[in-house]
């Protein structure tokens, strides 16, 4: 009995180990459009500096950090219904509830927050969302907001677990998702059209063009979605415009504008047991960019002033408009064939003002504003060895001098495997919200949080199989906590808490027409339960067949979600969740008249569950989403 | 083993695409909710489920139809007891005992307590004791009556900021 217990793990440990044998390390340079990780085995040596992803640099980031990469195209033909949802399908040390069928909404009953590590959440200020280089939060309640993200001009997204102040400043404290629009590569452009139709009367659809002329580029699209929703007061639009045109100067001189737009309108529908008769939100919001880089073969530099600015109203008269802006200058030099040297500076200013318009009051909102350092530096003493350190100096008006720094290695250990690790101390200072709206109540003395998070791991890598597991510790200070609800409610400094946790993943590749994932996560959060769960778990199974002129394409996704409350000090506990997705698509290409056919439709909830993110939002129960996509 | 045609396919997939998008909101069961509480006692704010009715319902009023997601709750109410707010009226002497306040033992006139008094109705948050299920395709008429009902403690705070 017990020889046939350990059957399983002497079949996988003797796989893994023929594996690790025989297969070669994928090249990191050239990952797979279809992985989700880039735990790949290091290079042999630092690549050199003029590599180029669509203008993006990626030498910049961090490789002893534990990332998680996914291709726009896999967003894209998720069965999720959000984009924030989809990436998290892929990290299951990440956790972002929902309350319905693709909106989550601003304010009171709004979900989407992004919980990474045991940290983040509601405000999901303590995750950072980077979209193309530029910080992405709103300057009163400083987190981003989860319906501004589709994934229809998206190349990839990178979720970096376990934070990094040291390069993207406040707020990455469990981690940052860097997002990364795409452009397209060959001469010509193209034209995407996606329309999509689905239960609760949902209309969604997206327009995309990309192009490139010579020296120009364009990217630019549109997307639209409405929806009743499931229920009342659960329906919603998302309106979302964007566009990007860059232009090479040569000498190395490239310049990108970005502009992003959007309008959000919906409304909490608040506990199915206590409805709410519209609570709207009606949120506008427009961010603009301007990228000035040049690039030699052994330096390069970015200069990026960005400006965001909202408007936000509720159906109870409140009424804000808040601003974020700033500029980042960084340079990145190669020293030495195995020294890198990043080096940058950082300012930005989140302003607001805020008022209720039915009583006239007018919050006492005060500016905060930051000017910082940074630099980063990354050496490989000997073949396969990375060792990275970096420091971040920040003055603040409000705080004075804050000193952050991290330090990490990453060891290719040969046939495909590696270790790493790494320690980061990162922080967060409070938001506007936080510290100046009585929603439910502020505290103008709270001082920023502070944590050190240490993560090691060991990883393997091959074209058919790729493993990965970490454990991961986060000891904050002076965290931000609200408790209790108004009028007695207050937002405090905790003192200190810590997260403990583990992850693992792995995924079987190609093997014959499927693909197989899984993951799981475990972690202790303390006290601090609410919206904190201590399990997650996500698998899934992918099918690549081709038929006839078609290719179709499936994947079948899962989520499983324990030890989740309402309430800190583990109370309110909420039943587990297990839900199941499905997706089909067909495509099919006709060169010859340069077009490609994709129907598809998303099943969601195929087990028609009864279950719910947060308490008495319940989700819908078995939904769909059918659609056809089309590129010229 | 013959290889599925594309064709096949495509009806599959397409009778499974309008299974699903006929067979969801569509198919969501209808539910009414009926006053059987008393002439005197007048609802509102009645929510099931995820459905709300926002209006007045007198007593033998029923909503209207309305669908609702599956599953189970209680139903949730305001209530009014129009006599008992009456007789307090009644006593506070800020009414002279006039319509409903005639038909009962109602003291008329002078005031007994001069202390403040309460001339907004005052709306209590009750729920049905009894839990109701319902699923797709239900056509649900549930009865609010006096012996089926608690008051309602549930104070659902604010998620999000």
């Amino acid at each position: 009995m017990r020889n046939n217990a350990l059957l399983p793990v002497i079949v996988v440990g003797l796989a893994v180990g023929r594996w690790g044998l025989a297969q070669e390390p994928v090249p990191t340079a050239l990952p797979s459009p279809a992985s989700s990780s880039s735990t790949s085995p290091a290079s042999s040596s630092l690549a050199p500096i003029q590599v180029r992803v669509d203008g993006e640099r990626k030498q910049r980031a961090d490789r002893t950090a534990d990332t998680v990469r996914v291709s726009g195209d896999r967003l894209r033909t998720s069965p999720k219904a959000t984009l924030l949802e989809a990436l998290a399908q892929d990290a299951p040390d990440m956790y972002v509830p929902s309350r319905g069928a693709g909106i989550h909404g601003v304010g009171s009953g709004a979900t989407g927050g992004i919980h990474l590590r045991g940290l983040g959440g509601s405000p999901s200020s303590q995750v950072v969302v980077i979209e193309d280089g530029t910080p992405d939060y709103q300057g009163l309640f400083g987190h981003p907001i989860p319906d501004a993200y589709a994934p229809f001009l998206l190349d990839e997204a990178v979720i970096v677990r376990g934070g990094d102040s040291v390069l993207y400043g406040t707020n990455a404290m469990g981690g940052a998702i860097l997002l990364r629009s795409r452009w397209r590569q060959q001469e010509g452009w193209e034209l995407e059209n996606d329309s999509a139709v689905g239960s609760y009367n949902t209309l969604r659809q997206s327009a995309a063009v990309l192009g490139k002329e010579g020296r120009f580029g364009l990217s630019g699209g549109v997307l639209a979605l409405r929806t009743d929703g499931h229920r009342v007061g659960a329906g919603g639009s998302n309106l979302i415009g964007q566009f990007s045109v860059r232009t090479r100067l040569g000498a190395g001189w490239e310049v990108t504008l970005r502009e992003k737009a959007m309008h959000l309108t919906g409304a909490d529908p608040g506990p199915v047991t206590h409805p709410n008769d519209n609570h709207f939100f009606d949120v506008w919001r427009e961010r603009a960019s301007v990228q000035a880089s040049w690039h030699s073969d052994a330096v390069s530099l970015r200069a990026q002033p960005f400006f965001n600015v909202g408007r936000h109203e509720l159906y109870d008269g409140f009424r804000s408009v808040d601003t974020t802006s700033g500029a980042i200058l960084e340079s990145e030099m190669r020293l030495h064939p195995a020294a890198r040297l990043l080096v940058g500076s950082a300012v930005d200013r989140a302003d607001a003002s805020a008022e209720n318009r039915v009583t006239g009051e007018r919050m006492p909102v005060r500016a905060q504003q930051t000017a910082s350092w940074y630099d980063q530096l990354t050496v490989e003493p000997v073949k396969g060895l990375q060792l990275i350190g970096g420091t971040r100096e920040v003055v603040s008006a409000s705080y004075g001098f804050v000193f952050l720094y991290k330090g990490g290695f990453r060891w290719s250990l040969g046939n495909g495997w590696y270790v790493r690790g790494r320690a980061s101390r990162n922080f967060r200072q409070p938001t506007l919200s936080e510290l100046y709206l009585p929603f439910p109540t502020a505290n103008p003395n709270l001082k920023p949080e502070r944590s050190l998070g240490t993560d090691a791991g060991l990883g393997y890598s091959s074209r058919h199989l790729e493993l990965s597991g970490a454990w991961y510790r986060n000891d904050v200070d002076n965290l931000i906590k609200y408790f209790g609800v108004w009028p007695a409610a207050e937002v405090v400094n905790i003192d200190h808490t810590t997260v403990v946790g583990l992850e693992a993943q792995v995924v079987a590749r190609d093997l014959g027409p499927l693909t197989v994932r899984a993951g799981g996560s475990w972690q202790d959060v303390g006290r601090y339960t609410k919206q904190n769960p201590s399990a997650r778990g996500v698998f899934g199974v992918e099918l690549r067949h081709p038929m006839g002129g078609w290719t179709l394409r499936s994947a079948l996704e899962g989520e499983w979600v324990h030890g989740l409350y309402m309430s800190n000090y583990s109370r309110d506990r909420m039943d587990d969740v297990l839900v199941l997705n499905l997706a089909v698509r067909a495509r099919r290409e006709q060169p010859d008249r340069d077009l490609v056919v994709e129907p598809y439709v998303a099943l969601r909830n195929l087990l028609d569950s009864r279950y719910a993110y947060v308490k008495d939002y319940t989700m819908p129960g078995f939904n769909a989403l059918a659609g056809l996509r089309l590129v010229l | 083993m013959s290889r599925l045609s594309f064709s096949s396919f495509a009806w599959v997939a397409g009778a499974w695409i309008l299974l699903a998008l006929s067979g969801c909101d569509s198919a969501y069961p209808e539910v009414v909710v009926v006053n059987e509480t008393d002439e005197r006692i007048m609802l509102r704010e009645l929510s099931f489920n995820g459905c709300l009715w926002t209006g007045v319902l007198a007593y033998g009023e029923s909503t209207s139809p309305q669908r609702c997601p599956p599953g189970s709750d209680r139903v949730h109410f305001k209530k009014l007891d129009a006599a008992k707010y009456c007789q307090e009226q009644a006593e506070a002497g800020t009414i002279d005992g006039k319509g409903l306040c005639e038909s009962g033992a109602l003291l008329p006139g002078t005031p007994s307590d001069s202390g403040p008094t309460e001339n907004v109705p005052r709306w209590f948050s009750y729920q049905t004791i009894s839990e109701h299920a319902v699923s797709y395709g239900d056509f649900r008429r549930i009865e609010v009556t006096l012996t089926d009902m608690e008051q309602d403690f549930a104070t659902p705070g604010p998620y999000g900021h």
